[in-house]
């Protein structure tokens, strides 16, 4: 018997009294699963912690649900409703579309066309198995073709056309490569010839059943199990393209290769991929200028706003000149919405207390959670704690361990578990993070929570390092149980919606152990809230590190370009840094003038994941504006304990810089005792290569731990390490960084002026 | 400055074009000819681009139509143009015996029955028409028509067992079913036991034309008839029947069966056609030879059919023909030599049968495989030279990085085999979690900087209780694999193991 598996996620990650809450669920080997409301108390199991801490919550949920399983599409292209039946042309006809393939040899895929895989009926332009193109029509037993003499070479331009006389049964197949000096990977110096002019006479005549649809990038299949899908997915760009009647003159072909408009009169649908951009992005539709109006609709977010066949260099920006910006990045591996049907829904008790929560789906020894978060209604604590949903998105489901060169990242042999290997070996069917690269090599630069998250699990352990994110986020949690403060939970959503709102009730904001990708509204809002006399514990690192952007229609969507600066997993494109969710420009925060340095006293610097190291108090610390902050910490060298590496500096680590808007108040009350060299100095901070950029060299390498103050009584504590909170739990919640980490809280929580007068 | 060394003597490696290659059709429009009324276009023509020069350039996959063409045509006037009258009857008999064999491919190739009893069908239709001509007065096109009923009967006859006898008994059975044939006419009166085969047939060669002419007219017959029989083979072996067999080979059909293809069914139905093709070539043998010989029945000739189709390679249509064409030169046009040229047969078939997998025409694919392993064994020596990539290896790397990458690598590894010492590996045991000396960490780095197939990792299969080496794929979808039988209490434990690992590789690379 198969064994049992259930995967699951939330259609909300931010809920309140009052509000629904959707659970859908797919599962294996089994059509039943138990379901149990929990509040999540700890995650990391490692032993010298208090362990995996969970508390039922009984609510009308809890008994067996039927489960059934669910099918993923995966894949962009773009879907045209043509309900008039106007793109199955019964006279002769051309195609035709710029492309940008980037995996010619993966297989047949479709550019654009109307085809039933299954039913072997329809027409299509795409590219073949040999890696050639191809125009095939089929009639409902029988498929014939029309193939490009030679192959697509990857990464170069083309323009692509193919025509169908009925009458005759001639097609005929337009291949020309349009590669300028910018445009493509090759250069006119390499001696390809790329042109095909083929065609011959097919046997077979299309024809289009009802129920297979207009695609672009994909063609239409069905199976029993799942029904109809999109299958032959399409990887590259397809710029402006369209479907006309007649067959087009090569005359008539060469004026649109050469970038003129096609004849109206012969059209009838044209997208035009450019049409549609604003200053603050462009969504999924993209616009049939033809008569008929037949827009395509994207689907998993086709990667719009980048650069088109016609780009030249000079623009970087689609606001400068949209009509360069018509490439639509096509990916057979993305994935932004499983779309399944709730399994079950939970309305949001009106007593639950704000928190961290998730609904358990357990069957067996099978598990599964999908956590939440319960915000107050109306909010009453002083302490808030933020979770990073953002930067979660950010990493939702890496397989970097299993793929990338992570263990050179992590100076250390990654350690994985099962869930890894089971997600690596089915094809990473709940797609990729943004860490992670498209089959094509293109990085990854949507994440969406709309499918089960593998390391989004409170005892999901992430390889190489250990407690990450989530599971060591409920550390912070844990702690705050622990030490029975009476505090609230909200995210990222609700800080990008609401801005300063959100903040605004909470005498002391904890941030997580990793809030590195931030949008614009989060920025302000947590900059206008210290401005205010907010008063902010950043207990992590390489926070407030990326700019990133949502579109509001689609909040679970989170977007992110990765352009020349930054520790990146990836290169954006020469031309495509700028966010198509908001028009501005993506990449570090530092590099549009806002260094976390400005925001939190300390910025990215290095990060390892060989060791964790103690910190030591430095000689600012002892003034009595912040003696303080010490109470009861016995040694100069504390923090040598924790569950992140063993001990509390470390994993990755922020530094105090003046030059990059450390406000000039600031103090350093500690600094780490030496990393190794497995902790390097990041790459924003290099401009020439030297040797000796290691933790055991560079003085650079260390986490600060800063203290200043803001206007209005506010104030900033900030620890400059990721395994600071993994170290609060040692000992159960009995250590020096737990102490000192209250002392924080407890001086923050007291509303006047803050202690030591200053 | 560093002193020079001396090169290595290198062979220069790439191969000399002889022929030269026909370019692509570039930017000129190109319209790709079919065969009528199907979808395949002539030498299925493919162009691709040329690895050194990038030169589109065109290809003939599939020649045979062209070898086909120039033999026919010399056929078609060679043998009574240029030959006597001996060279014409011999030319006549490698004709009909061709168009024989071609026909017999198909019940041994395409329907993969192995029955011996061809001859003893083309006996079956000469005998019947023969017969019909000498008592009822059948003219010679009359004969023609009847021939593969005859054919068709027998077929029917010996097909019955087909279905329940595997491969090696049918054929001893349909050898049995020849000698009784044979038995039968040398007994029989009617059939003209005593003059040692029934003659007297109609013959289509008008009477009283000269005997050059006449023969002539012979030859042309059997070479119409061998293109009928080329026809046929191309309608059955290419179409629906022929399809149907390939997607269930031997060995597979079970699966083929399951996809529901009935291959039992498709097997007799070619059976009996070739049945009665071979029906009919009796029909014409007894008309070109005015009646029918016992011969046809005989073992020795049966043998001589044999060698016939096994030195030309059985599956093809020109490995028939070929080998008909060699064997019938031996065995008439080389007359002169007596029995030694049966010898000769017997040397020739011995052979293919040793050296030869597919006959002459499995030659080329057999070369291909013969220089294919000739070189891995050649890269097989040279990887005792520290793994260098020989110029003959490199031609095929598409990426030369990784030359590149690969003799960094090895020459990294020669220096860091030189830090690998016992207090090394203690160090590395001892300092899980601290700071590391530099040449350990010289040696780490390297190993986590390694590509990721084939590298090691860590399977937490309980996690703080049991962990394993895993080496991973590298490819999505293949999930890494366990490397061996150690089990770790903890992650420090494991990672050690990874570490030991990791210098046993070093070491031995
Ligand atoms: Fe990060």
């Amino acid at each position: 018997m198969a064994s049992i598996r259930i995967s699951a996620y939330t259609d909300q990650l931010s809920v309140k009294a009052g509000d629904t809450l959707n659970v859908m669920a797919s599962a294996d080997a089994t059509e039943s699963v138990r379901a149990q409301l929990v509040r999540l108390i700890h995650g990391d199991q490692h032993p010298d912690g208090p362990g995996f801490i969970e508390q039922i919550v009984s609510s009308p949920i809890d008994r067996d649900w039927p489960v059934r399983k669910q099918y993923i599409q995966k894949g962009n292209f773009l879907r045209v409703a043509d309900v008039a039946g106007k793109l199955a042309p019964t006279g002769a006809f051309t195609l035709h579309a710029y492309i940008f393939p980037t995996t010619p040899d993966a297989g047949r895929q479709m550019l654009l066309g109307r085809w039933s895989v299954d039913g072997t009926a329809g027409y299509g332009i795409g590219i073949n198995p040999s890696g050639r193109l191809e125009f095939w029509v089929g009639d409902g037993t029988a498929a014939d073709a029309v193939a490009a003499e030679v192959k697509l070479i990857a990464r170069v331009w083309y323009f692509v056309a193919a025509s169908f006389d009925p009458a005759t049964g001639v097609a005929t197949i337009y291949q020309e490569p349009v590669i300028n000096r910018y445009n493509s990977l090759l250069s006119k110096i390499v001696p390809y010839d790329y042109r095909s002019h083929v065609s011959e006479t097919l046997r077979a005549r299309p024809s289009v059943p009802a129920d297979t649809g207009f695609l672009i990038g994909g063609a239409t299949e069905r199976n029993p199990a799942r029904g109809a899908f999109v299958g032959q997915c399409y990887n590259g760009k397809i710029d402006r393209c369209g479907l006309q009647s007649g067959v087009l003159e090569r005359t008539t072909l060469d004026a649109i290769r050469d970038g003129g408009t096609p004849e109206h009169k012969n059209i009838i649908a044209y997208w035009d991929t450019t049409a549609g951009y604003n200053p603050r992005g462009i969504g999924d539709t993209v616009l049939d200028k033809g008569p008929h109006q037949l827009h395509a609709e994207g689907y998993n977010r086709p990667v719009r706003a980048q650069t088109g066949w016609n780009w030249n260099g000079r623009n970087d920006c689609f606001r400068l000149a949209p009509e360069e910006y018509g490439g639509i990045e096509f990916h057979a591996d993305a994935l932004i919405d499983c779309k399944w049907q709730p399994t079950l829904s939970l309305t949001i008790p009106s007593d639950l207390r704000s928190g961290v929560y998730a609904v358990k789906l357990t069957c067996d020894e099978a598990e599964e959670y999908t956590p939440f978060v319960v915000r107050p209604v109306a909010p009453k604590a002083a302490i808030c704690f933020v979770v990073p949903t953002a930067s979660y998105l950010a990493y939702a489901n890496i397989s970097g361990a299993l793929d990338s060169p992570a263990q050179a990242v992590h100076g250390a042999t990654s350690i994985f578990d099962e869930v890894d290997v089971e997600a690596y070996k089915n094809n990473i069917e709940f797609g990729l993070s943004t860490y992670d690269l498209h089959d094509d090599g293109a990085g990854v630069c949507y994440s969406s929570w709309r499918r089960p998250i593998i390391n989004l699990r409170p005892k999901y352990r992430t390889p190489g390092v250990g407690p990450w994110q989530f599971a060591a986020d409920l550390s912070i949690v844990g702690w705050l149980e622990a030490m029975k403060y009476e505090y609230e939970v909200i995210t990222d959503e609700d800080l990008h919606r609401e801005g300063l709102a959100a903040l605004k009730p909470y005498r002391v904001v904890l941030n997580a152990t990793h809030n590195e990708y931030y949008s614009e509204k989060m920025l302000d809002a947590t900059e206008d809230y210290l401005a205010q006399g907010g008063r902010l514990l950043y207990l992590g690192a390489n926070a407030y590190y990326w700019c990133i952007g949502f579109r509001d229609d689609e909040p679970w969507v989170m977007e992110v370009r990765r352009p020349e600066g930054g520790t990146r997993a990836w290169q954006a494109g020469p031309g495509e840094h700028h966010l198509a969710s908001t028009g501005e420009r993506g990449g570090l925060w530092r590099h549009r003038g806002r260094p976390p340095q400005k925001l939190v006293g300390v910025g990215f610097t290095s990060e390892g994941m060989d060791q964790s190291v103690p910190y030591r108090r430095m000689p600012d610390s002892y003034h009595r504006a912040v003696a303080w902050v010490f109470a009861g910490i016995e040694y100069d060298i504390f923090g040598n304990t924790g569950l992140g590496l063993g001990g509390a500096a470390g994993i990755e680590i922020d530094r105090y810089d003046l030059s990059l808007g450390t406000p000039p108040h600031a103090r350093i009350l500690a600094m780490s005792e030496p990393f190794t060299d497995n902790y390097p100095l990041v790459q924003e901070e290099i401009f020439f290569m030297t040797p000796g950029l290691g933790g055991t060299q560079h003085p650079y390498v260390r986490a600060d731990m800063v203290y200043f103050t803001t206007p209005n009584n506010g104030a900033v504590f900030s620890t400059g390490s990721i395994a600071w909170g993994s170290a609060l739990p040692v000992g159960n919640f009995a250590n020096s960084i737990s102490r000192l980490t209250k002392n924080v809280v407890d001086a923050f929580m007291a509303a006047g002026p803050l202690p030591g007068g200053a | 400055m560093t002193a020079p060394t001396e090169s290595t003597p290198q062979a220069i490696v790439g191969r000399r074009r002889i022929v030269p290659a026909l370019r692509g059709h570039g930017g000129a429009s190109w319209h790709r000819w079919r065969y009528p009324l199907t979808r395949r276009t002539p030498l299925l023509i493919e162009t691709d681009y040329n690895r050194t020069t990038l030169a589109a350039e065109r290809r003939i996959l599939n020649p045979r139509p062209v070898l086909w063409t120039v033999a026919l045509l010399i056929l078609s006037f060679a043998p009574p143009l240029f030959g006597d009258n001996s060279f014409v009857a011999a030319s006549t008999n490698f004709a009909m015996y061709s168009a024989i064999n071609v026909i017999w491919m198909l019940t041994i190739g395409t329907a993969g029955i192995f029955s011996l009893a061809s001859l003893a069908t083309v006996g079956v239709g000469a005998f019947g028409t023969a017969y019909l001509s000498v008592y009822f007065g059948f003219p010679f096109w009359a004969m023609w028509l009847v021939g593969p009923l005859f054919g068709l009967v027998f077929g029917i006859f010996i097909a019955v067992p087909a279905i329940r006898l595997e491969g090696f008994y049918y054929a001893l059975l349909t050898v049995g079913i020849a000698e009784l044939c044979r038995v039968y006419v040398i007994q029989s009166k009617t059939l003209g036991a005593a003059a040692y085969g029934l003659f007297g047939a109609d013959g289509f060669v008008p009477k009283g034309m000269p005997e050059h002419e006449g023969l002539v007219i012979g030859y042309y017959a059997a070479f119409v008839l061998l293109l009928l029989a080329l026809t046929l083979y191309r309608a059955i072996n290419g179409q629906r029947l022929g399809r149907l067999l390939r997607a269930a080979p031997e060995k597979h059909e079970a699966f083929a069966e399951a996809l529901g293809i009935n291959y039992r069914l498709a097997r007799i139905q070619v059976f009996l056609i070739s049945s009665a093709a071979l029906g009919g070539v009796g029909g014409f043998y007894a008309t070109l030879l005015h009646g029918a010989s016992p011969s046809l029945f005989t073992m020795d000739q049966l043998l001589l059919l044999l060698a016939m189709i096994v030195i030309g390679g059985i599956g093809t249509t020109e490995g028939a023909v070929l080998g008909t064409l060699i064997v019938t030169l031996f065995d008439k046009v080389f007359i002169d030599l007596g029995p030694v040229r049966l010898i000769l047969i017997a040397g020739i078939m011995l052979i293919t049968v040793l050296f030869l997998r597919g006959g002459i025409f499995g030659i080329p694919d057999q070369f291909a495989a013969w220089r294919a392993k000739r070189q891995s064994e050649r890269r097989g020596l040279q990887s005792g030279k520290g793994g260098e990539i020989m110029p003959e290896d490199a031609i095929e790397i598409a990426d030369k990085q990784s030359i590149a990458v690969r003799r960094f690598d090895a020459r990294l590894k020669e220096e860091l085999r030189g830090l690998i010492s016992d207090a090394l590996i203690e160090e590395h045991r001892t300092t899980h979690g601290k700071r590391r000396s530099d040449p350990l960490e010289r040696v780490l780095t390297f190993f986590r900087r390694q590509a990721v197939a084939d590298k090691y990792a860590i399977l937490a299969v309980k996690a703080f209780a049991e962990y394993r080496i895993v080496a991973l794929s590298g490819r999505r979808g293949v999930p890494p694999r366990v490397v061996d039988d150690q089990v770790f209490a903890t992650p420090e434990d494991a990672l050690h193991g990874v570490f030991v690992k990791r210098v046993q590789d070093l070491m031995e690379s």
